[in-house]
């Protein structure tokens, strides 16, 4: 676009590296960043195609993290230091669903920009995905396997809400451009903040068996209204009423009702017992983990 | 004589013979074109009104349907204006799209019902979410079907509240609409008309007429609720009356009936005759009803003519109409009309004086043959040996089959705990309403219905079967087990039989010929037999919801009451009953999917034991004499298995009804097409299958197309035990790994049914009963193993009865031989001739040793 918030960002005077995903616009960006004397870098490529699954070169402006950070000049972090990248961007609007996948999941594994530390995701999303991420559990519609996911994952911070008149959305046949939306509110762009937890990774919660937690989540919350005990009992636990009951989670408990923290608290519990190690489950994990990428 | 085959062959011969039909024919291609340009713009019109109203993503699409209509001005504004029934070809496209949709938001919506128990709160959450998919969806131009739904909001009148202001082509878009809307809504209102049908069926089946008529009175005593019902509802539970001879209650209804607005058709004063036939009324009483018969512009004969009967109402009609006219004698049967297409004028020319090809059979030896078919239908299911059974045991194998035999025996004991626990709560709760499952769970006797439910443990694949699919499977298997009773219990099977044993005299060798085409000769023996206007069943197909609903309620005991103890296999492990089938959804995208598995335990003990016998529904093989000749879309191929003539996407109901509103003229040119396929005699090609089960058996071998076996997939890599601690690369591997063998497993199991099936018609002559979809391609109906199938399959079969090669016949079966090979693609037709010529010593020697050329 016209590049408002690359203008916005220099004029505070960070530095800053674009991602321009078309060739037209990069000789200017690149004049540009002659004249501003090292706070302006600009790089060939497109952060919503990062890391694609197929192995091996890839063509821009597809982008890999790993040559992304090294021509940035940023090294990686451990889990627990400071933000080291803030990355600012506006979501395609097509594109939000996946992207929004796509990140918690590397977000949970530490894999792609997450490998570099906790990168700080500044991110213009439509109204409607930001009440989705911020749903609170017993909202049947809205609540859902990526509200529990982003919450548990990153601290969720409103910074801004736009209402979509304020934007030239017209579409060629003078629609609005906006995808509509019956369930939920979608009035405005909102500029959230998602910031990965320091203390995601402290307990039972690893990189290597989060897939597990992220599969458990989406299983419990295909069908919100399902019951939380249907759901041990059909993966094979020996006695899923007394464990709900240590949990003290009523058990009648459709799965909307619980919390977040109720779902890494189970994930401790059933990590502890055997049901993930011996019955399908890792099979499926692997196979999940497959259709998401 | 002259082969049938040339003088049936109107583009063969006729063509050079009349040049004046040549120049016939070109209007006719130009007919074709102009039909096919309407065609393109009608089918991609309503696509870019539905998407103009939103975002109009498909631009392009838009530009092309532009382009199309600039390109033939002529014809476009001829036809632009709808006319009657000349829009019905054009649809498909639109409709497949749109099918499409509807499959989704109906599998979305199976899904949402899988597991909760609450009627009434599913009721809800059906309404609201279809609303909300289908606006998703973009279906704008569908608008919600509700419960009192009027029949009179059918028509296009509902078109302008969903039409929006638009500046250009709003004039085309009037004209448009009111093209998809009203098919859309009649399949919505029609799914719910047919419920409330099969569920007053159901009753009738049970005979059980109290319950019939409580359901429909809870309909009728609603103002909202009985605009969906129809004479046919009255009709079903006054024929369940009628059964006993309860004169008064058919009275009763009919006056119900007429307060509502309604008129009895010709089938209610059938069914009031017949039960005044029943019961010996009065000749006062049958003469009363035959003067309101009248009244209401029906004829007597018209009964006879029109009506379809089952068991003896015929009889009891007639015996009721000659209490008052003792005279009166059947009408005879309406002449039978032919298709007058130009197309098939030579065809269906009545100058006609060639026999149609005999079989090379005796009318007993296919009467035999048409014994053994019925026994194998009613059986319903097939149990075959599989080709594997040639292998020798391992004692790993028989010490799993033993482990799987007890299992089975228990699982079956705990289905049918199961059941009948669910049927004895179903009982108590109010079971007069639509949704109620409880009659259709006692159709069958729960033997049966606990057969097909283990039938679905024995053959699930291990890597899972989407639920929709199982669900519809175990829908349509109850289904088909319900009509086969059916059709036995109405003394419809008896009919059939009757006709059948004259009807192979057409085919047989033996007897007279005719000149008549299978379909005439079968009509005109109906006839002659008085069964009445044909041998159809009354229309009693259940609608696609249900199948599911049903399917899924087996499928939900099933998931609860199959379990295994944990420590089957490693005794170590504490015992612990753990369910065999669980439940799991998949992500693709945006949207889930949900998929029953078997337990792992289930997989290896199935593995291991590697059972040597195959299961399947009678209808996958194929039949052991001649088709049932396609009558009416309604009726032909099996004798008991209800078949259609059109192949379609399953809850799809408008192709059914318009081919119900077709002339049955009209579609005479189909079915003697798909009757003229079926009646093809095969035979199995002996020495070819032997060597290909060799292969089979052996280890398989992709290149001549013949699957490995399971054990012949590519291993992992040795690496971490954990999956979680591989590498990305590592999961790559794996995961090709694992979709290799998944592949591979499937395609094992299509080449294994396939040679088990051509194995066991080894030494047997067989037919394919054929149908066709909606594109006019004919396919054999059983689905396996058929002559469309790949080489491997086709190389197995040979004609029953061999002909003579035409002059160039075997110069054309070299060139094809040489097309096989691949190896002269660039070749013209003449040099691969001369190179088959070439090369026949290896050729012959080939044939000769196929598995050691020199």
């Amino acid at each position: 676009g016209p590049g408002v918030l690359t203008r916005t960002l220099l004029n505070s005077g960070v530095r800053v590296v674009a991602l321009e995903n078309d060739l037209g616009f990069l000789p200017d960006l690149q004049s540009l960043e002659k004249s501003l004397d090292g706070q302006f870098k600009v790089i060939y490529g497109d952060f919503f195609r990062l890391d694609p699954l197929v192995t091996g070169p890839v063509k821009p402006p597809t982008v890999c993290s790993e040559k992304l950070f090294e021509s940035m000049g940023v090294a990686a972090v451990p889990w627990r230091a400071d933000v080291p990248v803030k990355i600012f961007g506006i979501v395609p609007q097509k594109k939000e669903r996946n992207m929004l996948w796509r990140l918690i999941f590397a977000i949970y594994e530490c894999s792609s920009i997450f490998r570099y530390g906790r990168i700080e995701l500044n991110f213009f999303l439509s109204e409607k995905e930001y009440k989705v991420l911020t749903a609170k559990a017993g909202e049947k519609r809205t609540y859902q396997a990526l509200s529990v996911l982003w919450q548990i994952g990153c601290e969720i911070q409103l910074l801004h809400m736009e209402p979509w008149a304020s934007f030239l959305t017209n579409s060629k046949n003078g629609g609005l451009a906006i995808p509509k939306s019956t369930a939920l509110p979608n009035d405005h762009l909102c500029l959230v903040r998602l910031t990965p937890r320091k203390d995601l990774f402290t307990g039972t919660l690893k990189t290597t068996n989060s897939a597990t937690f992220v599969f458990m989540v989406k299983q419990c919350l295909a069908r919100p209204s399902s019951r939380i005990i249907d759901k041990l009992n059909s993966w094979s636990l020996y006695d899923g009423c007394k464990l709900l009951r240590e949990l003290e989670i009523p058990e009648d408990a459709e799965t909307v009702s619980l919390y977040p923290e109720d779902y890494r608290h189970l994930f401790d519990a059933l990590q502890n017992s055997s049901v993930f190690t011996e019955s399908w489950f890792h099979d499926e994990v692997l196979e999940n983990a497959r259709n998401i990428n | 004589g002259i082969p049938w085959s040339i003088l049936r062959n109107y583009s063969a011969s006729t063509k050079e013979k009349a040049i004046g039909n040549v120049a016939y024919e070109r209007t006719e291609l130009l007919e074709v074109l102009k039909a096919r340009v309407k065609q393109l713009q009608t089918s991609n019109v309503p696509e870019v009104t539905v998407n103009k109203a939103e975002l109009a993503p498909l631009e392009e699409e838009k530009c092309r349907v532009r382009g199309q209509r600039t390109a033939a001005p002529g014809p476009a504004e001829e036809q632009s204006a709808p006319k009657g029934k000349d829009e019905r070809p054009a649809r498909p496209r639109s409709w497949v799209e749109k099918l499409r949709k509807e499959m989704y938001v109906k599998q979305l919506k199976a899904e949402q019902e899988v597991s909760t128990q609450l009627a009434e709160k599913q009721t809800k959450a059906k309404t609201k979410s279809k609303t909300k998919t289908k606006s998703n969806e973009s279906l704008k131009a569908v608008a919600t079907p509700t419960w009192n739904q009027s029949p009179a909001g059918l028509s296009p009148a509902c078109a302008p509240k969903l039409s929006k202001p638009r500046t250009t082509e709003v004039e085309d878009a009037k004209k448009r609409r009111p093209r998809r809307m009203p098919v859309d809504k009649e399949s919505q209102y029609k799914m719910i008309e047919q419920t409330i049908l099969s569920n007053l069926e159901c009753f009738q089946f049970l005979q059980q007429p109290e319950k019939a008529e409580k359901l429909l009175l809870t309909y009728h005593k609603s103002a909202a609720k009985r605009k969906i019902l129809t004479v046919a509802a009255y009709n079903i539970v006054m024929r369940s009356w009628a059964k006993k001879g309860c004169l008064t209650r058919i009275d009763r209804l009919l006056l119900k009936l007429r307060c509502i607005g309604l008129r009895p058709n010709l089938d209610s004063y059938a069914i009031e005759l017949e039960c005044m036939g029943r019961n010996g009324s009065s000749d006062r009483a049958i003469r009363s009803c035959v003067e309101r018969l009248k009244n209401d512009g029906f004829r007597v004969d018209e009964l006879f003519q029109k009506c379809l009967f089952e068991e003896d109402e015929k009889e009891m009609v007639l015996r009721a109409i000659r209490m008052i006219l003792p005279d009166y004698e059947l009408p005879p049967p309406p002449n039978t009309e032919t298709c007058k297409s130009s197309l098939l004028q030579n065809f269906y020319s009545k100058e006609r004086n060639v026999s149609y090809p005999k079989l090379d059979f005796t009318v007993r030896e296919l009467r035999e043959r048409f014994q053994k078919q019925l026994e194998l239908e009613m059986s319903n299911t097939i149990t075959i040996k599989s080709v594997e059974a040639m292998k020798p045991v391992t004692p790993q194998a028989t010490k799993a089959r033993e482990l799987l035999a007890g299992l089975r025996s228990q699982w079956h004991d705990s289905i049918l705990q199961a059941l009948q626990k669910s049927k004895h709560e179903m009982s108590k709760a109010s079971m007069s309403g639509p949704k109620a499952l409880y009659p259709y769970l006692c159709l069958l006797p729960d033997e049966e219905y606990v057969s097909i439910m283990m039938e679905v443990i024995n053959t699930l694949s291990p890597q899972g079967v989407s639920l929709v699919f199982l669900a519809r499977e175990l829908g349509s298997k109850i289904y088909n087990r319900y009509i086969t009773h059916r059709k036995m219990r109405s003394r419809h099977l008896e009919k059939v039989q009757k006709v059948y044993e004259d009807y192979i005299h057409l085919l047989a060798k033996d007897s007279q010929p005719g000149n008549y085409l299978p379909r005439e000769y079968w009509e005109k023996l109906v006839a002659e037999t008085g069964f009445g206007p044909s041998l159809s069943l009354k229309d009693c197909s259940w609608p696609y919801v249900l199948h599911m609903r049903l399917g899924m309620h087996l499928l939900e005991l099933l998931v609860q009451s199959v379990k295994v103890p944990r420590n089957i296999l490693n005794p170590r492990l504490e015992s612990k009953l753990i369910p065999v089938l669980y439940h799991i959804y998949t992500f693709r995208n945006s949207w889930q999917v949900g998929l029953v598995k078997p337990h792992p335990i289930l997989c290896q003990i199935m593995a291991d034991a590697s059972e040597t016998t195959l299961t399947f529904n009678s209808c996958v093989i194929p039949m052991l004499c001649p088709p049932v000749p396609w009558t009416s879309s309604h009726f032909g191929a099996y004798v008991l298995n209800d078949t259609r003539l059109m192949r379609y996407v399953d809850g799809a109901v408008q192709h059914q009804l318009l081919l119900d509103q077709c002339p049955q003229v009209n579609l005479h040119p189909v079915l003697d097409a798909l009757n003229q396929l079926g009646n093809c005699a095969w035979k199995i090609n002996q020495p070819v299958l032997d060597i290909i089960i060799s292969i089979f058996n052996d280890k398989g071998d992709e290149k001549l197309d013949i699957p490995p076996p399971i054990s012949e997939a590519p291993k992992p890599p040795p690496g971490p035990s954990n999956p979680s601690l591989l590498n990305k690369a590592q999961k790559h591997e794996l995961m090709l790994c694992k979709k290799k063998a998944a592949e591979m497993h499937s395609l094992r199991m299509d080449s294994l049914y396939k040679l088990s099936i051509a194995n066991h018609v080894r030494d047997k002559v067989f037919w394919f009963p054929h149908n066709m979809d909606f594109r006019g391609r004919t396919y054999p109906c059983p689905p396996y193993f058929n002559h469309l199938g790949n080489d491997v399959t086709r190389a197995i079969l040979l004609f029953a009865e061999g002909r003579p090669l035409g002059p160039k016949g075997l110069d054309w079966l070299k060139i094809h031989l040489i097309n096989l090979t691949g190896l002269k693609k660039k070749n013209s037709l003449q040099e691969r001739l001369e190179y088959a010529n070439e090369i026949m010593e290896d050729i012959l020697d080939s044939a000769d040793h196929p598995l050691t050329v020199r």
